[in-house]
């Protein structure tokens, strides 16, 4: 008996799912926004977007003029990585950045030859344009491998020390040649996946309001949750195919590697896009409408996946307010378990917080959803 | 056999009642025709019958049914052609039938089977793979009612199918519908058209939300139109019928078309007086002759005496 109904339901299901299918198929513009779209927006981000640094200005203060100062300045300019442009006084250096002729400046403090030579810990001070936090991130992380490298091998077999010769604080493990599609093929992934998920599926189900056909459906013996599954899955096959896509392109033309399992990016994926689907889901049956639905899923998708989803600003960089709100966003657990799933290869250990926050999500919005589609009716 | 029967079913939104106490039976293989002006709360009536509204008060069963309480029992057993018949448009024809098809349950080849049979009977046969949108009115409509039938519904509800069609395609929908009642169908269907609704066995008028004549035409026009009608056609009739009105034996002068249409007491006035009354009181040439009531002239009577207060 209830094998029977769960199998009629299965049907029902079916239907739904294939009826779905020949929409899409029929519409080769859902197709391409589906699948073109992401590849052509990873090229933009990885090649045109890149937010790597060569040949960065560089204005120099060297106030020590010592034969270790003078060496510094040398391996700085011949890594390749910066152009030294400008020798100013540290008074001067500001007209640079204003007119953006630098995004950094290098002060070296009168006596920093001889606290070398003494052994104890010299200070060079480091002056980076904030006003992009890509590039200035970058170039700091640079700077100081060249630095420390450099201030190693000026200081010599000295003195033993209680520290490095010259201590910056800059986050570059994982990504140490500072490549930018590491850290951002992950974040564009979720981007992407959200972006199409939340707007097709809201699409799908405002299209049924707008055609009339959702209360023939309501008429008929498909249940809602029936409808809502039936629309879901076929958009949940697609975003996964997409998911590998994306991670095909980044592995073949940025050499992001994929460390972890492939089964945990799987289950990674899919409970985010449960969670997408869901979230275009409920803005569908609030909005009724293809047009409203349009706006809303792009909004809601989009703002998000960018700005909270630590894809471009760190999390750990947010103030407080944002962060918090920054863990009611899927696309955070996505990136996050993506970085670490694709360059680290962590394990489930490490990431089932992620996915535990991905299916709460996803069981709230799906069954806020199908609550409010009941609603609408009766 | 008793295929739809209310009891005092009422539907209200807030303050307003859509449905007030409506109370009526449909037999099985009858072609009931359920006629109203917008918002006299024909639509509302329907979702209630089809289990996609539940009734404020009042009870309803369809098809042994009862809405309120079993409305999943009543969706698989009642077909149902919604006002914009929402077929998918971008999908071949044939899709559209496999998708309602599996929806009500239906698999496989007996799918496939009463697929084609349905094509067949609505005409459709040999258009399986055309793109829905592609077709005509018509035809989309003929689709629709196909869509509707394929788990042999008992009875079918059909919310202004004609809507918007032409009268040569009207008339050959109505040609399927009689086909179907005669098999044994049920037929409870909604229509603007006053003219369709003679192809009906009974009729009930709906104004404001109360069920407010119900019988065959035959039997409304007798009970609505009980004096003579006369037509009067010609010119300046507008102005003239106007000073007709409260003259001894007339009952009403109403415009009809380009025309006049009169309702004379039996022992009224006759033809040729009333024309001379109209020429008398300033139009032009005219023609005044005795017609049948149609259900045209039955609607404007019960609209207007309901505005008014009072029974027939």
């Amino acid at each position: 008996m209830i094998a029977s109904r769960l199998g009629r339901s299965l049907v029902r299901i079916g239907a739904m799912a294939a009826k779905e299918t020949l929409h899409v198929r029929r519409d080769p513009r859902t197709l391409a926004l589906a699948l073109a779209m992401p590849v052509a927006m990873l090229f933009l981000f990885g090649y045109g977007v890149s937010t790597d640094v060569d040949h960065a200005p560089l204005a120099v203060s060297d106030l020590d003029a010592s034969d270790a100062s003078r060496a510094l300045v040398r391996a700085i300019a011949g890594s390749g990585e910066f152009d030294v442009v400008a020798r100013r006084a540290p008074g001067e250096l500001e007209p640079l950045f204003r007119q953006g002729s630098a995004v950094a400046a290098l002060v070296v403090r009168h006596g920093f030859g001889d606290e070398l030579r003494r052994g104890r810990q010299a200070e060079v001070q480091l002056v980076v344009d904030g006003a992009d936090a890509l590039v200035a991130n970058q170039v700091l992380a640079k700077l100081d491998a060249i630095v420390r490298a450099e201030s190693r091998r000026l200081a010599g077999p000295g003195p033993d020390r209680a520290g490095p010769p010259i201590e910056v604080r800059l986050w570059t493990r994982y990504n140490p040649d500072g490549k930018s599609a590491y850290y951002m093929v992950p974040g564009i992934s979720a981007f992407l996946l959200a972006i199409t998920a939340v707007m097709l599926t809201a699409l799908a189900i405002a299209g049924e309001w707008e055609r009339g056909s959702m209360e023939q459906l309501f008429a008929s013996p498909v249940g809602r949750l029936e409808i809502v599954l039936g629309k879901l899955l076929p958009y949940l096959v697609l975003g996964l195919l997409e998911l590998e896509l994306v991670l095909a392109v980044g592995a073949v033309a940025f050499d992001v590697p994929v460390l972890g399992s492939g089964l945990l990016v799987f289950a990674l994926g899919f409970l985010f896009l449960l969670g997408m689907l869901g979230q275009g889901l409920l803005i569908s049956v609030l909005a009724r409408n293809q047009l409203v639905a349009t706006q809303a899923g792009a909004l809601s998708a989009m703002l998000p996946a960018i700005i909270l989803s630590g894809m471009i600003v760190p999390v750990e960089n947010m103030p407080p307010p944002l962060r918090l709100l920054s863990r009611l966003i899927p696309s955070r657990y996505l990136v996050h378990g993506l970085r670490g799933l694709l360059l680290k290869g962590n394990g489930l250990a490490v990431l089932w917080p992620d996915l535990l926050a991905e299916a709460l999500f996803a069981l709230v919005v799906i069954g806020l959803a199908t609550a409010r589609f009941e609603r609408r009716i009766a | 056999m008793t295929a739809i029967a209310t009891r005092a079913l009422s539907r209200r939104f807030g303050a307003f009642t859509a449905v007030d106490r409506v109370t009526f039976e449909v037999e099985q293989g009858e072609i009931f025709g359920f006629l109203g002006a917008n918002g006299a709360g024909k639509s509302t009536t329907i979702r209630m019958l089809i289990g996609l509204l539940a009734p404020s008060e009042g009870s309803a069963t369809v098809a042994g049914h009862d809405v309120a309480r079993d409305p999943d029992r009543v969706k698989g057993a009642i077909g149902y052609m919604s006002q914009r018949f929402s077929l998918y448009l971008d999908l071949p024809v044939v899709e559209n039938l496999l998708f309602f098809g599996a929806a009500y349950g239906l698999e496989g080849r007996a799918l496939r089977a009463r697929a084609g049979e349905l094509l067949e009977r609505v005409g459709l046969a040999g258009q399986e793979e055309a793109t829905t949108g592609a077709l005509p009115g018509g035809l989309r409509q003929r689709l629709a009612l196909a869509c509707a039938l394929l788990h042999r519904p008992g009875i079918v509800f059909l919310d202004e199918p004609t809507a918007g069609v032409d009268p040569v395609a009207r008339r050959s929908f109505w040609a399927l519908i009689r086909e179907l009642a005669a098999g044994g169908t049920t037929v409870f269907v909604t229509t603007h058209y006053l003219d369709e609704a003679e192809h009906c066995r009974r009729i009930g008028l709906m104004v404001d939300g109360r069920l407010v004549a119900l019988d065959t035409p035959a039997g409304l026009k007798a009970t609505w139109v009980p004096e003579r009608l006369l037509v009067a056609r010609g010119r300046g009739l507008a102005a003239a019928g106007a000073r007709l009105r409260g003259a001894p034996g007339i009952r009403a002068v109403a415009p009809f078309g380009a025309g006049l249409h009169l309702r004379v007491d039996r022992a009224g006035p006759s033809a040729a007086a009333i024309g001379g009354a109209l020429r008398q009181a300033g139009a032009g040439e005219v023609e005044v002759e005795e017609a049948a009531p149609s259900l045209e002239d039955v609607f404007l009577a019960v609209v207007d005496r309901s505005a008014a207060g009072a029974a027939p």
